[in-house]
């Protein structure tokens, strides 16, 4: 017995190897920092290093995984399309982060920069594969230390120096009530391994007297990592921290904390199970207690409402983009909140990938629209205000273009990536059957009310740009990694609204989220 | 000829489209081949237009749809879809969106009786709309013209799909073009009319958008055959699942039914009355038509409105049928005659011409409500007809009202008088088109307005006889507008001195077309009438069933005089 778990412990360190590789790079990037200032050259080593690792990704990717119960209940880590597929999004994000801190990080900067990066990239592979608390904790954990430096790094004034220790603070507080969840999840199981954990869960909990700490657990970790998807109410710090990070530094926060959080609650809730577990009464996620739905339900429209309103209110662009970040986070939170009534068969309706869909839909159109921003700046004025745009569409009509496509897509028009995201959602949500019908009915009339809502501050921008004539037209300097990275923005955010792309998309959401072994319960039929 | 009938649907689609990128790609400067290649686009559009026209005549004279091969059609039954399945040829293959094994989202397009005139009417006002912003628009040529043909693309799309998310589609990629159309070459108030009408419009169409999946989601959860669910979003799959349950009347399911019309009728109500627009959610479009460029007031009133009318007649009434009959008709009846009076009272008050004929719209597009919502042949067809009227004539009044200001940079009635004098050829068309929109018989409005009021005078007297006030109301509004601004004394506004000349050959070739169509379907109304039928006759079966069971459940007489209505028409198979 003991052989075979040193078997499968020493195994998992070949699934790693894309994770190996960013650190290693990212070693060699802050040693190597130290030695010469130049950004080309850490560029390219972390492109390298990302492009090494996507390699790394595709030959273990056909490897077979390591299975049986053993590897299940026993590893500290599991290799599911889940993983791959969020290592894919975590890298491909990388890729595009990079590209966009070329211009905005200044040479003596730029190692310590794609170091972090690199690391955060890293962690949010292993937050996906990980199947234990503790792993899990270590990987967020990875996330957000090179965060506190990566915020602090860019500028020094003392917004800059407000929003890190604002983040900072928040960040530890967040990771305690994590860390204070998890240890209820070890008292009531006596076991860190997740799968193990959901597996006692699902068995368990028929008798009634866990929840009661299981509620505890699932309060705590939905605060915990509620901080990191900026749910109301662990959004406020958003804002502020946009507002007075860099452009780069805003877009990472809005994407790589919302993957990690999101595929942390869909594993730590068992939204997607491992091999070998059984979802409880057909319901996915319900193991530790029936009420998480109704939290995440009200979470969800708190958000989406919150988000939306106060976007409303702001005159400053990347205050505006935090608050329609913390309103994505809600429609994603709607789709978090259908999973388990839609947990078995993926060829319908299915809410999970329907959340993995938005996630990539929504990193494509957010970076997209902070890279906007980022490229219009120059080093004497950047742009702020709503204002700053004004006249864009005749000044610099290619931007404006793109910009255009991004806040469409954030709106939710038709032919680009954001529409099929908010269709995949509003679907799933309006699917769930049973008696719950009429609450999610109710949720995805809500999410249609934001999403009216929230065109009319998008469209402001849109309207501030075409409909305006501008006092002081920028003047942005050509810059071919931020052109690259609004190009490939652009591109991924029509082409995923398009058949082939949005079909290989759901393809592989789907199969991210598919049961391994299909419980009974294939087909809702009664409603 | 031998240009494949489903190609030429496909590039009805396609030819605005690649124009559009096109004219975005020529350049600011090139203002000259910029016109002329949408002037090109749109003419190919009008050929293709009427070529899939003639091509659905001919399919349906070989196979006509009451003699299908199941009897009487219970659905929608598009020709010439592209990609057609070869079990069925009104089925596509098409695939847009996969959801594996047990469905997708289609590329799935065609033409029927009832889409087919609209697919023409809007071929054919794209080229007065080209025409007319010749040399009125001269900044950003480029962009006006790319938008200008995307509108077009957009719009043939939401009348040519038979996929639900398609159509929504195409009804969402109307708001873009049409949202800088007004924005940027639209009138003082552009930028606040361009955003309220957006999101007024974006508003509404998410509440229908809602209601759409709703209708998709019951359909994949209630399966006709237990064991094969499908996901299917195909607009006439999903109007034969509905009513086959409802014809089943399962008492399990009776009420469940029951509310779930209601709740899908309000959600579409939401974003078609938005749209056509109905009385208390019109305000948007005074203002939008006021602010936009002509050949944006053209299109707006001449298609997008009918976008709103057609969303009824396509999916509401198939897909709600009881809750239309039930609720439908007290509500939107109401509705409609209220704003059929209230629109002619507003147009009244007005000192500017243009307003004047966006008021008169809304009084016209509570004749194309009313006569839908008699739920019988008659007034189905009048309502489809008025449709087409109202395209034409307001399309048309919104060019003559755009020639106008074009010579003189104002609307203001008080500053025109006699202008009879002065410009001939413009005030004859300005004449027949009042004429024909007041509905005088021999001209086009007059055939829509009685088939209208025959249906609805059927079913509720009291609206019918309410409405046809609004055809004098309208009668007086235009009228003593041509006599203020054409006849009389000549007093000219004040203008820089430059000569006015009468229409030129382009305005005159802008307007012609649209003048022989109205003469025509005024005198001859019969193809459009006839090619109609069939799938209106669908439509009217599936609504008057339904009146027969749920009168005979409550015992309560929806209708004045149903022995009248249940007769079965001539040349119905018994």
């Amino acid at each position: 017995m003991m052989e075979i778990l040193n078997n499968v412990l020493a195994d998992q360190f070949r699934y790693l190897l894309p994770e190996i590789i960013l650190v290693a790079a990212a070693c060699v990037v802050f040693l190597g920092g130290t030695w010469r200032a130049d950004r080309n050259l850490w560029g390219l080593f972390s492109l390298a290093g990302l492009v090494a690792a996507l390699a790394a990704l595709s030959l273990t990717s056909d490897w077979e995984a390591p299975g049986g119960m053993v590897a299940v209940f026993a590893a500290p880590l599991q290799w599911d399309g889940l993983t791959t597929l969020t290592r894919i999004m975590a890298l491909g994000g990388g890729v595009v982060l990079l590209l966009f801190a070329w211009k905005e990080v200044p040479d003596r900067q730029a190692a310590d920069h794609h170091a972090c990066l690199l690391i955060i990239v890293a962690g949010v592979g292993l937050v996906a594969a990980a199947n234990d608390l503790i792993t899990l904790f270590l990987a967020l954990e990875l996330i957000s230390i090179p965060t506190y430096v990566l915020l602090y790094l860019p500028k020094h004034d003392e917004a800059a120096q407000e929003a890190a220790l604002k983040y900072f603070l928040l960040s530890i507080f967040s990771s305690a009530l994590l860390l204070f969840g998890f240890s209820y999840l070890y008292g009531m199981t006596g076991t860190t391994n997740l799968s193990a954990i959901l597996h006692t869960l699902n068995q368990e909990t028929s008798a009634r007297d866990i929840p009661i700490l299981g509620q505890v657990a699932m309060i705590m970790i939905v605060a915990g990592l509620g901080f990191r998807i900026t749910a109301v109410p662990f959004h406020f710090y958003a804002p502020d921290v946009y507002q007075g990070t860099s452009n780069v530094g805003a877009a990472l926060l809005a994407f790589m904390p919302k993957v990690a959080g999101f595929v942390a609650l869909l594993r730590v809730f068992g939204f997607v199970l491992p091999d070998g577990v059984t979802p409880r009464g057909g319901l996915a996620g319900t193991g530790l207690s029936d009420q998480l739905p109704i939290l995440l339900w009200f979470l969800a429209a708190l958000t989406m409402f919150l988000g939306n309103l106060l976007a409303l209110l702001q005159d400053n662009i990347k205050r505006l983009l935090a608050y329609s970040s913390v309103a994505h986070a809600g429609y994603m939170l709607v789709a978090l909140a259908s999973t388990p009534f839609l947990y078995g068969d993926t060829s319908g309706p299915n809410a999970a990938s329907a959340l993995l869909y938005y996630l990539v839909a929504y990193g494509a159109m957010t970076i997209g629209a902070f890279c906007v921003l980022s490229y219009l700046s120059t080093p004497s004025r950047s742009v702020e205000s709503v204002d700053d745009l004004a006249g864009l569409g005749q000044s610099q009509p290619r931007v404006a273009l793109l910009m255009t496509i991004f806040l469409f897509s954030l709106i939710g028009i038709p032919l680009t990536a954001g529409f099929n995201g908010k269709f995949l959602v509003i679907f799933g949500a309006m699917a769930v059957p049973g008696e719950h019908t009429h609450l999610y009915v109710l949720l995805a009339v809500l999410a249609m009310v934001n999403a009216a809502i929230g065109g009319w501050y998008y469209l402001r921008l849109v309207a501030v740009m075409y409909l305006r004539t501008s006092h002081k037209p920028l003047q942005p300097e050509r810059h071919t990694p931020a052109l690259a990275t609004l190009l490939v923005c652009a591109i991924l955010t029509i082409g995923l609204s398009l058949p082939p792309a949005a079909n290989w998309l759901l393809e592989a959401t789907r199969n991210a989220v598919a049961p391994k072994s299909l419980p009974a319960r294939v087909v809702q039929s009664d409603r | 000829m031998d240009l494949d009938y489903r190609l030429a649907l496909v590039l009805l689609l396609a030819v605005p489209a690649a124009g559009a990128v096109l004219c975005a790609l020529l350049g600011r400067t090139r203002g000259y081949v910029i016109r002329w290649v949408a002037l090109a686009a749109t003419l190919v559009n009008v050929f293709l237009a009427l070529y899939v026209a003639l091509g659905l005549l001919g399919e349906r004279s070989d196979s006509p749809i009451a003699k299908t091969p199941f009897g009487k059609a219970v659905t929608f039954q598009p020709e010439l879809v592209p990609g057609a399945d070869v079990d069925d040829i009104h089925r596509t293959t098409w695939k847009l969106i996969d959801f594996g094994r047990l469905g997708a989202i289609q590329f799935y397009i065609g033409l029927d009786g009832i889409n087919v005139w609209l697919i023409v009417l809007t071929a054919v006002l794209m080229v007065p709309s080209v025409l007319i912003s010749w040399n009125s628009i001269t900044e950003r040529i480029n962009e006006y013209y790319a938008w200008l043909l995307t509108l077009g693309a957009g719009m043939l799309g939401v009348f040519l799909a038979f996929d639900i998310i398609l159509f929504y589609i195409f009804f969402e990629l109307t708001l873009v073009p049409l949202f800088f159309l007004i924005g940027i070459w639209g009138g003082p108030e552009r930028r606040y009319a361009a955003r309220k009408f957006f999101i007024y419009t974006l508003a509404g169409s998410l509440l229908t958008f809602l209601g759409l999946l709703a209708v998709v989601v019951v359909c994949y959860h209630k399966p006709l055959d237990a064991t094969a669910p499908e996901l299917t979003f195909a607009i006439p799959d999903l109007v034969r699942i509905v009513n086959t349950h409802l014809t089943m009347d399962l008492p399990a399911d009776r009420a469940f039914w029951s509310t779930f019309q209601y709740w899908v009728f309000l959600a579409l109500f939401a974003g078609f009355a938005i749209k056509v627009p109905l009385v208390p959610v019109h305000t948007w479009l005074p203002l939008a038509h006021v602010e936009a460029p002509t050949a944006g007031s053209v299109l707006l009133a001449g298609v997008l409105l009918k976008m709103g009318t057609y969303g009824f007649l396509r999916l509401c009434l198939p897909l709600a049928p009881d809750a239309s009959l039930q609720m439908g008709l007290p509500l939107i009846g109401i509705l409609s005659v209220i704003g059929i009076i209230y629109g002619a009272f507003c147009a009244l008050a007005q000192s500017d011409i243009k307003k004047l004929v966006a008021y008169s719209s809304i009084s016209h597009l509570g004749f194309c409500m009313l006569g839908m919502f008699a739920f019988n042949l008659a007034g189905l067809t009048g309502g489809l007809l008025q449709m087409i009227n109202h395209g034409l004539s307001t399309g048309a009044l919104f060019l003559l009202v755009g020639m106008l200001y074009d010579r003189y940079h104002t609307r203001q009635m008080a500053d025109f008088g006699g202008m009879g004098a002065k410009l001939g050829v413009l005030t004859f068309c300005m004449v027949f088109i009042s004429l024909s929109s007041v509905g005088l018989p021999g001209l086009n409005g007059f055939v829509g307005e009685a088939l209208v009021f025959f249906g609805m005078f059927e079913v509720r007297p009291l609206y019918a006889v309410l409405g046809a006030a609004g055809i004098v109301l309208g009668a007086w509004y235009l009228l003593s507008m041509l006599k203020g601004v054409f006849f009389g004394p000549l007093k000219e506004p004040e203008h820089d001195g430059h000569e006015i000349k009468d229409l030129c050959s382009r305005e005159v070739a802008a307007l012609a077309p649209i003048m022989a169509l109205c003469l025509f379907l005024g005198v001859y109304p019969q193809p459009v009438i006839r090619s109609a039928q069939d799938d209106l006759r669908v439509v009217e079966r599936l609504l008057q069933n339904r009146k027969r069971v749920l009168e005979n459940q409550s015992g309560d007489a929806l209708v004045q005089k149903p022995r009248l209505v249940d007769e079965p028409r001539r040349g119905e198979s018994p």
